[in-house]
């Protein structure tokens, strides 16, 4: 289909502006790709990691998904994750049976991202403010709110550069290396989000808000509710991405400098972008950057820094801008053809 | 109003003030829309273009002027062959055009709208307004035409916005003028205005070619008239020598029949009933001021009027989409307050003007559409859509509305415009309602879907349903009514059964005069 | 009491990137462009400006090399967004990301790790006998400017019919595409002044994140505005308060013990979001804004 060939193309772009930079820099950059690859899936230690990082990114992937569906800008997933990673955290601070100590901790982090997405709604269907605007102020205040609590009342008292670590009954169990069993939750939360959206009344609903607003409206839908449930669902979804990047991944704690929640949020908006805004190229995309994420590390021992994977996320991202770029190129070869001489 | 005063003109070719031959337009995605047509305008004549939707008058006109490319084909301006790649240019030459649906910039006033491109200065210096309001005045003087310069121009009636447009033109020193659709518009009175405004430039040396699809007013003002069917020329007449009946038979290719089929059944009860209805427009000044009436079950009750005289509002209002006071109640319950879905449910069907934003989701797929609005009887008990039972009736609605589609899944979009119409409007009929709100039902769409729907709406009438027709096609009006009211600001200047209609009457209705004798 | 006081030459500066950016950026909406990659552009302006100054030891060609840099991200939206006919939403956030990820990679090739603080060298001189930044009266010069441009000339005439409707101005010979592309290079500029403005004249030093979310502030600054010019400025005092509040308080020492240095840290944010919420009277924002133009 076109929409794959367009992903497939900004991908390459991606890949081949980030060759470039690494060769003004003077480094060999197909032998860097190649590490990367290697690094990522040369052998099941590394496609384990890879996996373990994509998982995260499908979550924060399918946040934007859905508001998209829903003709939303949500860029909130980054402030979201964060909130839904330290109350996830949080919970080990209660006492409770291992096992439901984790299905406990998810359901508190799932109802602290949709409390944090919900603002958002309010405020764009009561004040008509922007979620643009919304989201990212969102962001940062969940920034300075998690290291605040990350740094002042959860952080380790022996080992300073990080919170107190997850009780072993919260964590997801092991499954090969890097991966746990975290897993289902990602993959869970896409074939959800991909049955509700074709499968099920209100996804259908969002759908219509999301492609024709006033036509929904005509129809008797709400597209109020469409828009608030499309938030909230993202709101959950960031919510998880940050709680098993901290229950289901080493070190299983968070960084004082929230450094290995990274840009998890802002991540998912090329993932859903590349994926097309749905749930199964989702998953396809998030692979695609845990290679580069896993690979990344690899590549840092030659000595090129992770700074370049956003460059190349940020190339994709604008690619992405103007997919239709490909086909305009066709459609001006195909022009000059038609014209006739007067 | 007779045809053209002067003698008609030779036909040389090297006179004629504008030439294409051949011109052939087809679209990137395959549609033909012209096919060798042949155009020529002499100076000094008001060359009518006339055609059914979709004959290609619109796309003719928007090559000469520069809007588009041809295909194939050439142009030749005061002789001397010309390729136009933007509006620009033709407007250099003196070929300018006045849409349908006007470039004009709402907040800007008329003289801002006239000065835009022209404001006789450098980019960095300000409008020399002064000068420019002297030109206007002069050229309002004689053309006849006046407009207000520093109202901005969206606060102005539709038929004064014309008239700027056309001052725009002037002002640049058109020799050709095109109007699209001009009257499409105006009042009957508001037309008769703008007629001998055309004749006058004509005298004065300009031409004008005049695009319409309206056969009186071929005959009121043009000297000549191309007849273009399914993007060819059948016919170049002048216009004193030829009639309606001809006109019309080359028009469509076909004698047209257009008698109104008077219902044989006496009306049933009163399904709809509706008093003094307010809806508030834009700046507070209400839109509907006060309507009342009733629409029976086995009736259709038109609303006629030129558009933008609420209209649009009082439907809006109806269908749940607008806030309104006043007293509205279906079968006797009232309207008051509820959500569309509610109305939908309790019996109103909405066939809505503008189907592309209000009536389909074109990306959705044809049994996505199917069931817009109305899922509730193809859910499972956990809120699931059972796909395969929407599709089983998709492809029935197909069926028994003639819908010609690549199948249920095909997306929207790919269908024409008479069959997403038609798809329309098996999809709100499948509702089973009790009143059908069929707002312009027919507007945009070809001779064949016109017919279809114009008789389904006859047929449904028969069978019992309450029909409200709006409609700014007098003829529509004239075919399927069994009463009229006229709505003209908000109001109705009158309500008339069909056998008191004429043109004329219904014209000075519309112009907001009221009927003596009308009911309230 | 007194420390409130104390942010107002602090407010001073903080005034100017948000003012300056969403300025440019009411001219770009103008005509119909909306570009929300003011946050990257920052970064990339105040990068370069910081590394030019450094470079040839003259501020006034970094200020110059942030200009030129804010005007060529502006062009490369505008191509994407103008040209290619392409989501401008989507392209201002990966505008965003290449801002952050360039200067992440360039901060690292330079200096390896953090960038060190600029030397006083590389710094916009005050004003003499003021004590205070030449940008201070620039800013409001610009956006004196923007305004006569934009309500006083044939060329903001133009400007503002082809975001209200360009087919009107396509049809009287307005070359649509190329004012569209004016004014988001106009905008983008104003965007790089208010970078380098950040590098050179303010925190003096560079980093992924040193806008800060300014770049949405302004955006937050541009509806507040109602697209004047002369209300950004307003605005921009409004805005520009609160992000001296911020970053004040966090450094007087009796208040950082009472309220937790992070919370003082969030004060813009949650400020940026009342004002918003609470402006009253909704815009009337130009009616073809974010809508690629073809000629139909």
């Amino acid at each position: 289909m076109r929409a794959i060939l367009e992903s497939l193309l900004a991908l390459a772009l991606g890949v081949l502006v980030g060759a470039a930079v690494m060769a003004a820099w003077g480094r060999d950059p197909w032998g860097a790709y190649a590490a990367l690859f290697t690094g990522a899936l040369g052998n099941v230690r590394a496609l384990a990691s890879t996996l373990s990082r994509s998982l995260p990114l499908v979550l924060t992937g399918l946040t934007f998904a859905v508001g998209a569906r829903a003709g939303l800008f949500n860029i909130g997933a980054q402030g979201q994750m964060l909130l839904g990673a330290v109350v996830a955290l949080s919970c080990g601070l209660l006492s409770l049976p291992p096992g439901w100590h984790l299905l406990v901790a998810l359901a508190l982090s799932a109802l602290a991202g949709a409390l944090w997405a919900l603002p958002v709604a309010l405020l764009k269907l009561t004040r008509g403010v922007s979620e643009v605007i919304s989201t990212i102020m969102l962001n940062w205040v969940a920034h300075w709110l998690t290291l605040y609590l990350v740094v002042q009342k959860l952080s380790d008292r022996v080992v300073g550069q990080r919170t107190f670590t997850v009780p072993m009954g919260m964590r997801f169990p092991v499954l090969q290396g890097e991966l746990t069993w975290s897993w289902t939750v990602s993959v869970g939360m896409a074939l959800f989000l991909f049955w509700f959206l074709w499968y099920h009344r209100q996804g259908y609903e969002v759908r219509a808000a999301g492609l024709n607003p006033r036509a929904a409206r005509a129809a008797g839908i709400s597209v109020s509710r469409a828009m608030v449930l499309a938030l909230l669902l993202g709101g959950v979804s960031a919510a998880w991405a940050g709680a098993i990047q901290v229950l289901g991944r080493f070190p299983y704690a968070i960084t004082s400098d929230l450094a290995n929640l990274g840009n998890l949020g802002f991540d998912g908006i090329a993932v859903a972008l590349i994926g097309r805004n749905h749930p199964l190229g989702i998953l396809g995309g998030a692979f695609f950057f845990g290679v580069l994420a896993t690979g990344a590390a690899r590549m840092g021992l030659r000595g090129i820094p992770l700074e370049m994977i956003q460059i190349v996320q940020g190339v994709i991202v604008v690619a992405m801008a103007a997919p239709e770029a490909l086909r305009l190129l066709r459609r001006l070869r195909a022009r000059q053809k038609e014209v006739v001489p007067a | 109003m007779g045809a053209g005063a002067k003698p008609a003109p030779f036909f040389f070719m090297a006179e004629a003030l504008l030439l294409a031959q051949g011109i052939t337009k087809v679209y990137p995605d395959g549609t033909v829309a012209l096919t060798g047509v042949d155009f020529e305008v002499q100076p000094g004549e008001v060359h009518g273009l006339l055609g059914e939707n979709g004959a290609g008058k619109s796309t003719l006109t928007k090559i000469i002027s520069g809007l588009l490319p041809p295909t194939a084909g050439r142009i030749f301006w005061k002789g001397k062959p010309v390729r136009f790649s933007s509006p620009r240019e033709a407007l250099r030459a003196g070929i300018g055009m006045v849409h349908q649906h006007f470039a004009l910039v709402g907040p800007f006033t008329g003289l801002e709208n006239i000065a835009l491109g022209a404001e006789g200065g450098g980019l960095l210096f300000p409008v020399r307004a002064e000068a420019i309001r002297r030109r206007v005045e002069e050229l309002m003087a004689a053309s006849g035409l006046q407009a207000p310069l520093n109202v901005p121009v969206e606060e102005l009636p539709v038929g004064v916005q014309q008239r700027i447009e056309i001052l725009k033109m002037l002002f640049r020193d058109v020799d050709l003028l095109i109007l699209d659709e001009p009257t499409a518009v105006l009042t009957p009175q508001e037309v008769d205005e703008l007629f001998p405004i055309l004749r006058r430039l004509a005298q004065q040396g300009k031409s004008v070619v005049f695009i319409t699809h309206k056969l009186r007013e071929i005959l009121a003002v043009t000297d000549r008239v191309t007849v273009l069917r399914r993007g060819r020329v059948v016919a170049v007449r002048k216009t004193a020598e030829t009639t309606v009946e001809e006109l019309a038979q080359l028009m469509v290719g076909e004698t047209m029949v257009a008698q109104a089929q008077r219902s044989r059944r006496p009306p049933g009860e009163v399904v709809l009933r509706v008093r003094d209805l307010r809806v508030l427009g834009p700046e507070g000044r209400p839109a509907v001021d006060g309507v009342s009436f009733e629409v029976r079950a086995g009736e259709i009750f038109a609303i006629a009027g030129v558009q933008g005289n609420g209209q649009s509002e009082l439907v809006e209002a109806l269908v749940g989409l607008r806030p309104w006071t006043g007293e509205a109640e279906l079968l006797g319950q009232s309207l008051r307050g509820k959500s569309p879905a509610q109305l939908s449910a309790l019996g109103v069907a909405h066939i809505p003007e503008d189907r592309h934003a209000l009536g389909l989701i074109l990306e959705f797929s044809v049994a996505e559409n199917a069931v817009l609005g109305r899922l509730a009887p193809f859910l499972n008990p956990v809120g699931g859509v059972r796909w395969g039972r929407v599709q089983r009736f998709a492809q029935d609605l197909l069926v028994r509305f003639s819908v010609q589609a690549r199948g249920v899944r095909a997306p929207a979009r790919s269908l024409s415009g008479g069959n997403q119409q038609k798809l329309l409007v098996g999809r709100e009929l499948s509702k089973s309602p009790k009143l059908l709100i069929a707002n312009q039902p027919t507007r945009g769409l070809d001779v064949a879907a016109t017919r279809y729907i114009r008789d389904l709406l006859l047929r449904l009438r028969d069978e019992g349903l309450a029909i409200l027709l709006v409609s700014a096609d007098l003829d529509e009006i004239f075919e399927l009514a069994d009463r009229v009211a006229v709505m003209y600001r908000g109001t109705f200047t009158g309500i008339l059964p069909a056998e008191e209609l004429d043109r004329e009457r219904i014209g000075l209705l519309m112009g907001g005069v009221a009927a003596e004798g009308a009911r309230e | 009491m007194n420390a409130l006081l104390q942010v107002f030459p602090v407010a001073l500066r903080a005034m100017v990137p948000i003012t300056l950016a969403a300025v440019g950026e009411v001219f770009g909406e103008w005509a119909g462009v909306v570009n929300i990659g003011l946050e990257g552009i920052m970064t990339l302006s105040a990068f370069l400006a910081a590394v030019v100054s450094w470079a040839t030891g003259s501020p006034f060609l970094g200020i110059l090399a942030g200009l030129a840099t804010g005007a060529l991200v502006g062009l490369f939206h505008g191509f994407i967004s103008v040209r290619l006919r392409g989501n401008q939403i989507i392209s201002g956030v990966g505008i965003n990301l290449l801002g952050m990820g360039a200067v992440g990679f360039g901060t690292w090739a330079l200096w390896g790790a953090k960038a060190p603080m600029l030397d006083r060298r590389f710094w916009i001189p005050e004003v003499p006998g003021l004590g205070v930044s030449p940008f201070v009266f620039l800013t409001p010069a610009l956006a004196l400017l923007t305004w006569w441009l934009l309500f006083r000339t044939a060329l903001g005439l133009r400007v503002r019919a082809v975001g209200e409707n360009p087919m009107s101005a396509d049809v009287v010979g307005v070359p649509v595409e190329r004012l569209r592309l004016f004014a988001v290079v106009y905008g983008g500029a104003l965007g790089g002044l208010a970078g380098a403005f950040l590098s050179l004249d303010w925190l003096h030093t560079v980093s992924a994140t040193l806008p800060a979310g300014r770049g949405f502030i302004a955006l937050a600054n541009v509806v507040f505005s109602k697209l004047n010019p002369l209300l950004a400025l307003l605005g921009g005092f409004l805005f520009g308060y609160f992000d001296a509040l911020g970053i004040q308080l966090a450094s007087v020492a009796g208040l950082s013990g009472a309220v937790p240095y992070q919370f003082i840290r969030m004060i813009p944010y949650v400020a940026t979001l009342l004002v918003v919420a609470l402006a009253i009277g909704r815009a009337r924002f130009p009616k073809a804004l974010g809508q690629p133009y073809r000629r139909e």
